[in-house]
């Protein structure tokens, strides 16, 4: 697996030797966007951290996985931890850093020391003065969005902030901050060293309803029909979750997965979890819970998102429950919409996701808990 | 660095919660008011300031366990303990909880038990996990022979 690829100080030195202008332009050129689900130009952050007319910046490497179905970061920080840290290291340097931070998620606190064992020791060969601490998370996937993570990282509640101020120009204690995810940090060493360094290939993590879940490292546009040849389903597929936060889609075998075809289907590609779910299962239930997961992460403090997620929850229970009208569908559907567009952070404007495209996608799953499908069953027993 | 979080879990892995004497001493120790400490503290999941019970079992509730049979696995715990998620064991061993997506998900159904990852999950290993959790707190308890 080209992530898997160790960097072993190389990249490192290439970056010293050709200075940081030319290390920004090898990245731009290289194409490497970040990979943590928002996919924003990694050189392009950088530049703007870097050009902030300030003395004091900072590095947050994201290892806050905590999206449902995903698990690639987990398996860099196991098997490539040393190309990590060296793409800290590199992007401290190149925008003028001195400290770094590496904020680990709650969940991988058995990862942590042996990672602390492998920054002391390529801080050492690496003959850097730039620092590195690793910060514990705490259980709140809300601080996998990047200014929560900040406001942890600084002594608060991991909740949100309003931007601007976006954090490469004021982040940590004011001060300009890129924070990337642990495999856009990777692939950032990967590729200053490497000629042969691929964009295209990204890290699935596949998961549900197959007998092979894992990490796959595919190219995009690779056919679905390829995906789940891969993943080996139990049943008949019928739909595909993007993590809790990128929406469901039906399965189309023939179409070519890439971040277009995927927003075609009103969904996001984000992080690449993919979660396949079969035909035993009705779509209602996933989406309670996707919602519940929603109601326990709201981090609280803006009212669309705290009060919306509850109401969409209550709204989910009342269809599975067959309470619903079919007029109350389109009530949770305009109130999904209305969370997302008014919600303060990423948390909050993806809430909905689940329910809206599912409503696209399988309207039949909720129509079969509605009163009127209820009565009209009843209706045919009784001939 | 200082980092509040950092000494919150520190503390906390000495004395298994947040006591209100331990979060004094913090308070004290690096002049932050306890209004807060608490205010950081009962933000985080993994942050405590009830005691726990000496095994903290996290069952993970999101989509791909659930897929994988997790429900029947949070029962199982559930059966095994004679709690339900949230609660803990008269005799204070266990705290159950069901918890939000743990990273596992390419072995669902999982389970962080005192925070190491359990993976794979089935009802007979919840038996035999919850057995030899007994077992290794009944060995350290038992009275020594006299010579």
């Amino acid at each position: 697996m080209q992530i898997l690829k160790k960097t072993q100080l190389k990249s490192w030195k290439k970056a010293q030797e050709i200075g940081a202008e030319k290390v920004l332009e090898l990245l731009e050129k290289k194409g490497l966007v970040g990979r943590g689900g928002a996919a924003f130009p990694t050189a392009k952050k950088w530049r703007i951290a870097k050009s902030q007319p300030v003395e004091e910046r900072y590095v947050v490497c994201n290892a806050d996985e905590g999206e449902p179905g995903t698990f690639k970061d987990k398996l860099i920080i196991k098997k490539n931890a040393e190309t990590m840290v060296e793409g800290i290291i590199i992007a401290s340097w190149t925008i003028g850093a001195k400290q770094a931070f590496i904020y680990l998620r709650g969940e991988y606190e058995y990862l942590r020391k042996k990672l602390e064992r492998q920054i002391k020791e390529v801080l050492k060969k690496a003959k850097t003065d730039i620092k590195i601490d690793v910060v514990r998370g705490a259980g709140a996937y809300v601080c996998g969005e990047e200014t929560a993570i900040l406001q942890s990282i600084q002594g608060f509640r991991g909740q949100s902030m309003y931007k601007p101020p976006y954090p490469p120009v004021e982040g940590l204690w004011g001060k300009p901050t890129v924070v990337n995810n642990v495999e856009t940090l990777t692939c950032a060493s990967q590729a200053i060293l490497f000629d042969d360094w691929d964009t295209n290939l990204r890290l699935f993590s596949i998961s549900g309803c197959v007998q092979k879940p894992g990490v796959y490292e595919l190219p995009l546009g690779i056919k679905m029909s390829e995906i789940i040849k891969i993943a080996k389903p139990k049943n008949k597929l019928k739909a595909m979750s993007f993590g809790c936060f990128g929406g469901i889609m039906p399965i189309n075998e023939n179409m070519p997965v890439t971040n277009e075809t995927i927003c075609q289907n009103q969904c996001h590609h984000g992080a690449y979890s993919v979660i396949l779910i079969d035909e035993t299962y009705n779509v209602v239930d996933i989406c309670l819970s996707i919602a519940k997961f929603y109601t326990y992460e709201s981090c609280g403090k803006c009212t669309p998102c705290r009060e919306g997620t509850i109401r969409m929850l209550n709204l989910l229970k009342q269809v599975r429950d067959g309470r619903a009208s079919k007029k109350d569908l389109e009530t949770l559907n305009e109130f999904a919409h209305h969370v997302e567009e008014t919600a303060l952070c990423g948390l909050g404007q993806t809430s909905g996701e689940h329910i809206i495209t599912a409503l696209i996608h399988f309207r039949k799953d909720f129509e079969e808990y509605t009163k009127e499908k209820k009565a009209k069953d009843k209706l045919k027993n009784k001939k | 660095m200082k980092i509040l979080i950092n000494l919150l879990k520190e503390a906390q892995d000495k004395k298994g919660y947040l006591s209100e004497k331990v979060m004094k001493g913090l308070s004290e120790k690096y002049d932050i008011p306890l209004s807060r400490l608490y205010g950081v503290a009962t933000f985080y999941m993994h942050l405590k300031i009830t005691p726990q019970g000496k095994n903290i079992i996290e069952v993970c509730g999101s989509p791909s366990c659930i897929l994988n049979n997790g429900n029947t696995v949070e029962k199982s715990f559930e059966e095994e303990l004679k709690i339900e998620a949230g609660e803990t064991t008269k005799d204070k061993q266990f705290t159950l909880y069901k918890v939000s997506c743990i990273g596992c998900c390419d072995e669902a159904p999982a389970a962080l038990i005192n925070g190491k990852a359990y993976t794979k999950l089935t009802s007979e290993k919840v038996k035999k996990i919850i057995k030899e959790l007994r077992s290794k707190e009944s060995s350290k308890t038992k009275p020594r022979k006299k010579k």
